[in-house]
């Protein structure tokens, strides 16, 4: 067990996993040389620039070769930097990597083993295109996993796992956790299965979800309601899809009382999809009605005031949790 | 270069012929309504098989959304590709594709529903050979209106820095639906296009399959060599509308000029006169195509629909 940073523990992931299988290749832009600490910083000299490939200033083409390579039994790690940028692959993404297997019902045991990186997240000033964290639009579309790790422990576990998983996986981590310590095991076999959600806080009054840096302010937002007698638990879910749902009802079950806290926009996001679920699953548990925290359905804007008005925050958690109490 | 023998050049007529056998048959399925979705004929655009038939079992294509010849060529079974395009339990893709197909085990990659998103995949292939050291090669045929894609050229971008063992193959036939190259196309040649690339590209008649070989034999040694990506504009013609069922608006006489260009029926007449084939093999080789794709009908519409319950599955390997 080391102390590693977000960035340390995924690059020790893909070390891992290339060394394991000949068939890991990583590519995208600017992978080398690279002076920041990434979660591909140095395979190059180890697995070599056949392996380690820096990509055209294209995401559609970087995406669409991995989908390519992965039809012939390769198991491309695509570096997209930003989930902003992955706009530009969204046809090799959702329609190619998401669809193909199905459109052509799986012929000869089709395969496509494909992990996107790509960064989440505001509150850095990065203005409408730099501060996206489009969940919700990957969650709404058929055929693709969903990780979004919120420690540096299960950035390791789950991109490895998402690495030996045989279909494409969103792999989203928050700029702001990627110079984030946290310990991390150094066993090569440690994997975190997708489907599992974590209890990152036990309470009785009120359930938070949570994914990625928002897990973060829905704890501090529990720490300071604790202070005044409320209880809160916080349950991350780790991978969106699959979503551990039971984990959430049982949650719900306990506390009778939801909020959501999701850093995207709020209309058809991760809040109404949990929710949904949960009136569906439980609605004779729920004893208020379910609270969203996220963005208003407007761009991310730059200033920091502006943006502060748009993210979630822990005043903006903590007034939804306390909504719920009535 | 070493020129196709006597057997070779009968094996390929035999090729065109059962190519376009299917794709009279498909055209038939389509037009009695028994083909649920669509079909695009790529009837006169055969001489591609110049190219396709002297790939090697472990090479890949990407074929465009047109025509039957990249399946006949690559050797898929006529029974399958039709089951599928009727939405059969038993097509390539138990009836969840209809003309996007895939047989992975004949290097048939399978078939987007957008033009232009072949590329990418097929430089992702061709990396994928590059990464595993081996020899194969990848064919990604696209049309000239595909060219228009920003996917064309920033694949052929990443396929020259690579070297990727890739040939583009560019089927130039004049026309998106019924408007004509110029009005979507800035200049006269897809492969002028190559140039600014740096990659070797090569115009040849498309309905000359025997140039088409020739061409093509040089790219694809190119390929395997490791010596990087080339480039072939086809300049051929669709004599048949964008879709079977569809109609549009072209010059009759411009048609007719070049079904007397037709790549068969050019490819047919000089064996005979080369003394390759008689014109009763010739006439032999369409019989028993034709009955080839009659039974493979039969065998579609015989075939169970797929079970309701079958939706559900193949999303996730």
């Amino acid at each position: 067990m080391g102390m590693l940073t977000m960035a340390e523990a995924m690059n020790q992931a893909l070390r891992e996993e290339m060394r394991r299988d000949p068939s890991v290749y990583v590519v995208g832009l600017g992978l080398y040389p690279s002076a920041a600490s990434s979660a591909t910083s140095g395979l190059v000299e180890e697995f070599g620039e056949l392996r380690v490939r820096n990509a055209p200033n294209c995401e559609t083409t970087i995406a669409g070769s991995a989908v390519g390579a992965a039809l012939v039994g390769m198991r491309p790690v695509v570096e997209l930097h930003l989930a902003d940028f992955a706009f530009n692959a969204l046809d090799e993404i959702l329609s190619k990597a998401g669809k193909w297997r199905y459109m052509h019902g799986g012929n000869s045991g089709m395969k496509l083993p494909i992990v996107f990186l790509e960064g989440i997240g505001g509150y850095v000033n990065g203005a409408a295109e730099h501060s996206q964290s489009p969940l919700a639009l990957y969650w709404h579309a058929p055929g693709l996993k969903i990780a979004v790790p919120t420690t540096p422990r299960d950035a390791k576990g789950l991109l490895k796992t998402a690495v030996r998983e045989d279909n494409p996986v969103m792999f989203f981590t928050h700029k702001l956790h990627n110079g984030e310590l946290g310990p991390v095991p150094d066993d090569p076999d440690f994997t975190i299965p997708f489907g599992v959600a974590e209890v990152r806080r036990e309470g009785a009054d009120v359930s938070v979800v949570a994914t990625s840096y928002m897990v973060d302010l829905a704890l501090e937002a529990a720490a300071e309601l604790e202070g005044r007698g409320v209880e809160v638990e916080v349950i991350d879910p780790c991978t969106l899809e699959p979503l551990d749902t039971e984990a959430i009802v049982a949650s719900v079950r306990k506390t009778g009382r939801l909020v959501v806290v999701d850093e995207d926009t709020r209309r058809c996001g991760v809040g109404a999809e949990i929710g949904a679920q949960v009136m569906e699953h439980a609605f004779e548990a729920l004893r208020a009605p379910i609270g969203r925290v996220a963005n208003p359905d407007l761009p991310v804007p730059y200033s920091p005031p502006l943006e502060a008005a748009v993210l979630p925050s822990v005043a903006s958690i903590t007034a939804a949790i306390t909504a719920t109490l009535g | 270069m070493v020129a196709p023998s006597v057997d070779e050049k009968r094996d390929l007529l035999a090729l065109m012929v059962r190519s376009r056998a299917f794709e009279e048959t498909a055209g038939a399925l389509a037009a009695s309504g028994e083909i649920p979705g669509s079909w695009l004929s790529g009837i006169g655009q055969e001489g591609t098989l110049g190219v396709i038939a002297q790939l090697r079992s472990d090479d890949y294509l990407t074929y465009t959304h047109r025509g039957a010849y990249g399946f006949i060529g690559r050797g898929c079974d006529p029974k399958r590709l039709l089951a599928e395009l009727l939405g059969k339990q038993t097509g390539y893709c138990k009836g969840k594709g209809g003309r996007h197909i895939a047989d992975l085990e004949h290097g048939i990659l399978g078939k987007s529903g957008t033009i232009g998103a072949h590329a990418p995949l097929a430089a992702g292939v061709a990396t994928a050979i590059q990464i595993r050291g081996d020899d194969a090669v990848v064919v990604s045929v696209f049309g000239e209106g595909t060219s228009n894609r920003g996917t064309t050229h920033s694949s052929m971008n990443m396929a020259a820095i690579g070297r990727l063992p890739l040939v583009w193959v560019c089927e130039n036939n004049s026309y998106v639906g019924s408007v004509p190259a110029p009005v979507y196309l800035a200049v006269a040649d897809v492969a002028a296009m190559a140039g600014a690339y740096g990659i070797p590209a090569t115009i040849v008649d498309g309905n000359d399959v025997m140039a088409v070989h020739e061409a093509a034999a040089e790219a694809i040694a190119r390929a395997r060599a490791g010596d990087g990506p080339s480039l072939l504009e086809l300049k051929t013609y669709r004599t048949r509308p964008f879709g079977e069922t569809g109609t549009e608006q072209r010059d009759q006489d411009e048609i007719a000029a070049w079904r007397r260009r037709d790549p068969i029926n050019r490819f047919r007449e000089r064996l005979v006169t080369d003394g390759i084939v008689t014109r009763s093999e010739a006439d032999e080789i369409t019989a028993t195509a034709e009955r080839e794709m009659s039974a493979a009908a039969r065998f579609a519409r015989e075939s169970p629909w797929p079970d309701p319950a079958a939706a559900f599955e193949d999303l996730y390997a």
